[in-house]
C-alpha cells in the first residue's frame, strides 16, 4: 500500500477520498486554489499545497503545479477525483513519465474511451448496440446534413465532453443552428476544444449505467447498475441503485456487455459504462466514464463495497479477491445531489456564503459533503453542495427514508434544490418509478413550492427582526462554534462501508 | 413593534407583541399566541397553535431569507414610504440585470433593436454553465450596458428595454 497519495481535487469528491485514505491508513495531501483556502478538503488532509488561482484553468487543471505539489510532498500516487484532470490522457501520462502512480486506468485506456468516436467504434465491434448518429465530429455544414438524415429530435454532444456540458437537444430545425453554436462554444470553453458529434434522441430514455471494478490480472467485475434519469439540462439530480424498472435479465445482460468493452480496453480501476434505454428495455451504449462517479455512492450503499478504497488498492497493485458470483446486492439506495441552485430560474447557480447549515442523519443516512456554515460557494466550481443518500430495504422506503431526510436539511446564504427535491420524493409518478430524462421538463409544478400558509415563514422574519434590533429576549443565544458543528458532521457523514 | 414585508409582490403586516418569553402576533387581523426560541444563530424554532416548527431566517439590509419547509423565501421588509411606492403600476422600463457574478459572452442586441417577449438579449456564463438573458417585455433597447468578455456582478444592469405601449396607470 501507499505510504502518501495527493489528492488533484476539491470539494465533497476530495473529502470522500480523503477518509478512504485515512481507513486504509495512508496520508493525505490536499491541493488548493486561491479560492479554496478554507475548503473542508484542505482542513481534513494532512498536508496542503497552494497550486495557483480560482478559476479551474489557474489551478485545478495545472498538471504542472499538481506534479510539483506531488513531488514537494512525496506523494507516490494521485487520486484526480471526478471532473477536472481525471478523464485527462495527457495529465495520467505525465504521473507515468514522472514515476507517480495513477489512481485510474492506464493514459492509453482514458484515451481510448475518453474519444467518444473511438469509444463508439469500441463498442460497435464488441456487438454493443449504438444509437445512429454522426461518426465522429462534424463540421457545421456535415452536422446539418446528418440532422437532416436522422431527424428530429437530436442531440449535440461534445466530442471531448461529459457532464451534461456542450451538450444540447434540439427539437427542430429552426433550433439547430443556435444549438450547435451554443454547443461548441460552450464545449471550447469548458474543454478548449470544439468539436461535436450528433445523433438520435431516444425517446423516453432512461439513464442506466453499469459500473465496473477491474484490477491489473484480468478480473473485470460489474456492480450492477445505477438508474441516472431525473435530470436538469442533461446533468444528474436525483440516482438510484438498482434500476427500479430493469428485470434481472436485462441486468445480467448490461452487466456482460459492460465488462466486455472494459476488457477490450484493458481497463484497470473504477469505470462505469453509461447506457440510454427505451421503454422496451433496448439499451445503447451511450460513453465510458474512466473515473470514479458522482454517484458511486448509491452502489456501494447496496453492495456493501468501497469503490474508492478498492481503486486505491487496485493502483498499489492489490487482487481483487472477489468473482462476480461474490457480488450481491441488497435493498435500495438513492442519491439526491443538493445544489446551490435556484429551481425557479431554470435551476440557475446561486453562489453566495452559507450562513446556516443543519444536514440530516440517522440510521442509512450518508451526506457525502464539504460545506460548513460559513463557508464561500464561488461561482468557480460546479454548484453541487452535498450528496444526500438513504439506504433502505425497499424502493419505496428508501424514498420515504430520503423525503424525511430532506425535512431535516436548512441551509441558508444560497438557494438550493432541497424543496425540489422534497416534492419529487412525493411526486406519484417518481415513486411509481414512471420516469425518464425528460421527467423534469415534464413536472414544472414540482419546481414552485405552491400555494401553502406563509404565516409560519412571516412570523419567523418578524422574530428574526425583533431580535436584532435588540429588544427581543432572546437575544443573545451563544453562538455555535463551527470548529463543534464540523466535528460532529465528520463524525455523522463517514461512510459506514468497510 | 409592527413589522412590514413584501413576499412575492404581496405586502404582509405583522405586529408582534413581546411579554416574557411568550408573543402575541397579530397576522391578517388573526391573533396568535407564540411560542418561540432561538436555537442558534440563523434559527429559531416556533411553537404556533401546536405545530413545532424550525425556520431558519438570515437577515441582510433590508433582505430576508427564510427556510421553510424546504424552500428559500425572499422578503423584503419595507418601511411605510416604500410601501406606498411599491403600490405604483411597474413602468415600462425593463433593466436586464445579470443574476449572479458571470461573465459576459456574447451580447445578442443593440440599442435601437427592436426585441420580443422572451428573445434572448445577452449570453452570460457562470460556472461553466451558459445561459441566455431574455427580455421579459416587448420594446425597443434603449442602453446597452455589457460587452463581451466582461466580469459582471449580480444586479450588474446589462441592459435596458423600454416597451412600446405606455404602462398601464
Amino acid at each position: 500500500m501507499f505510504k502518501k497519495i495527493l489528492i488533484a481535487n476539491r470539494g465533497e469528491i476530495a473529502v470522500r477520498i480523503i477518509r478512504a485514505c485515512r481507513e486504509l491508513g495512508v496520508s493525505t495531501v490536499a491541493v488548493y486554489s486561491d479560492a479554496d483556502r478554507r475548503s473542508l478538503h484542505v482542513a481534513l488532509a494532512d498536508e496542503a499545497y497552494h497550486i495557483g488561482g480560482s478559476a479551474p484553468g489557474e489551478s485545478y487543471l495545472k498538471k504542472e503545479n499538481i506534479i510539483d505539489a506531488a513531488l514537494k510532498s512525496g506523494a507516490e500516487a494521485i487520486h484526480p477525483g471526478f471532473g477536472f484532470l481525471s478523464e485527462n490522457e495527457a495529465f495520467a501520462e505525465m504521473c507515468e513519465k514522472t514515476g507517480i502512480v495513477f489512481i485510474g486506468p492506464s493514459a492509453e485506456a482514458i484515451r481510448l474511451m475518453g474519444d467518444k468516436i473511438t469509444a463508439r467504434k469500441i463498442a460497435f465491434d464488441a456487438k454493443v448496440p449504438l444509437v445512429p448518429g454522426s461518426e465522429g465530429a462534424v463540421s457545421d455544414v456535415e452536422a446539418s446534413v446528418v440532422a437532416d438524415n436522422i431527424g428530429y429530435p437530436l442531440m449535440i454532444k461534445a466530442s471531448a465532453g461529459g457532464g451534461g456540458k456542450g451538450m444540447r437537444l434540439v427539437r427542430s430545425k429552426d433550433d439547430f443552428e443556435s444549438a450547435l453554436r451554443m454547443a461548441r462554444s460552450e464545449a471550447r470553453s469548458a474543454f478548449g476544444d470544439d468539436s461535436v458529434y450528433v445523433e438520435r434522441f431516444v425517446e423516453q430514455p432512461r439513464h442506466i449505467e453499469i459500473q465496473l471494478i477491474a484490477d491489473s490480472y484480468g478480473n473485470t467485475l460489474h456492480l450492477f447498475e445505477r438508474e441516472c434519469s431525473i435530470q436538469r439540462r442533461h446533468q444528474k439530480v436525483i440516482e438510484e441503485a438498482p434500476s427500479g424498472f430493469i428485470s434481472a435479465k436485462t441486468r445480467k445482460k448490461m452487466g456482460e456487455v459492460a465488462v466486455k468493452i472494459a476488457k477490450a480496453v484493458n481497463y484497470k480501476g473504477a469505470g462505469t459504462i453509461e447506457f440510454i434505454m427505451d421503454p422496451k428495455q433496448n439499451f445503447y451504449f451511450l460513453e465510458m466514464n474512466t473515473r470514479v462517479q458522482v454517484e458511486h455512492p448509491v452502489t456501494e450503499m447496496i453492495t456493501g463495497f468501497d469503490i474508492v478504497k478498492w481503486m486505491i488498492r487496485i493502483a498499489a497493485g492489490e487482487k481483487l479477491p472477489f468473482k462476480q458470483g461474490d457480488i450481491v446486492m441488497k435493498g435500495h439506495a438513492l442519491e439526491c445531489r443538493v445544489y446551490a441552485e435556484d429551481p425557479a430560474t431554470n435551476f440557475m447557480p446561486s453562489p453566495g456564503t452559507i450562513e446556516y447549515l443543519s444536514t440530516p442523519s440517522g440510521p442509512g443516512i450518508r451526506d457525502d459533503s464539504a460545506i460548513y456554515n460559513g463557508c464561500e460557494i464561488t461561482s468557480f466550481y460546479d454548484p453541487m453542495l452535498s450528496k444526500l443518500i438513504v439506504w433502505a430495504n425497499t424502493r419505496e422506503a428508501a424514498i420515504d427514508k430520503m423525503a424525511s431526510a430532506l425535512r431535516e436539511y436548512i441551509v441558508l446564504g444560497v438557494k438550493t434544490n432541497i424543496g425540489f427535491l422534497r416534492r419529487v420524493m412525493a411526486d406519484e409518478e417518481f415513486r411509481k418509478c414512471k420516469i425518464d430524462t425528460g421527467y423534469i421538463e415534464r413536472h414544472p409544478e414540482l419546481i414552485n413550492p405552491g400555494t401553502r400558509d406563509m404565516k409560519p415563514a412571516l412570523i419567523a422574519a418578524a422574530i428574526a427582526m425583533n431580535n436584532s434590533t435588540g429588544s427581543g429576549l432572546q437575544a443573545q443565544a451563544a453562538a455555535a462554534s463551527n470548529w463543534k458543528l464540523f466535528a460532529r458532521r465528520s463524525g455523522v457523514t463517514r461512510s459506514p462501508l468497510a | 413593534m409592527t413589522y412590514t414585508f413584501k413576499l412575492n409582490e404581496q405586502v404582509y403586516k405583522i405586529t408582534l407583541e413581546e411579554n416574557e418569553g411568550q408573543i402575541e402576533v397579530e397576522i391578517d387581523g388573526e391573533k396568535l399566541p407564540v411560542d418561540y426560541r432561538k436555537i442558534e444563530d440563523n434559527l429559531y424554532s416556533i411553537l404556533l397553535d401546536g405545530q413545532s416548527l424550525t425556520i431558519g431566517v438570515f437577515k441582510k439590509g433590508k433582505k430576508v431569507q427564510v427556510f421553510f419547509d424546504g424552500d428559500l423565501y425572499d422578503l423584503e421588509s419595507i418601511s411605510e414610504r416604500e410601501q406606498r411606492k411599491s403600490s405604483l403600476a411597474a413602468s415600462g422600463v425593463q433593466e436586464i440585470k445579470a443574476p449572479m457574478p458571470s461573465r459576459v459572452v456574447k451580447v445578442l442586441k443593440s440599442e435601437g433593436d427592436e426585441v420580443s417577449r422572451d428573445e434572448g438579449v445577452v449570453v452570460i456564463e457562470a460556472m461553466k454553465m451558459e445561459s441566455e438573458l431574455k427580455s421579459p417585455i416587448a420594446g425597443k433597447v434603449r442602453n446597452v450596458m455589457a460587452k463581451e468578455g466582461d466580469a459582471i456582478e449580480a444586479g450588474t444592469v446589462l441592459m435596458v428595454v423600454v416597451s412600446d405601449t405606455p404602462p398601464a396607470e
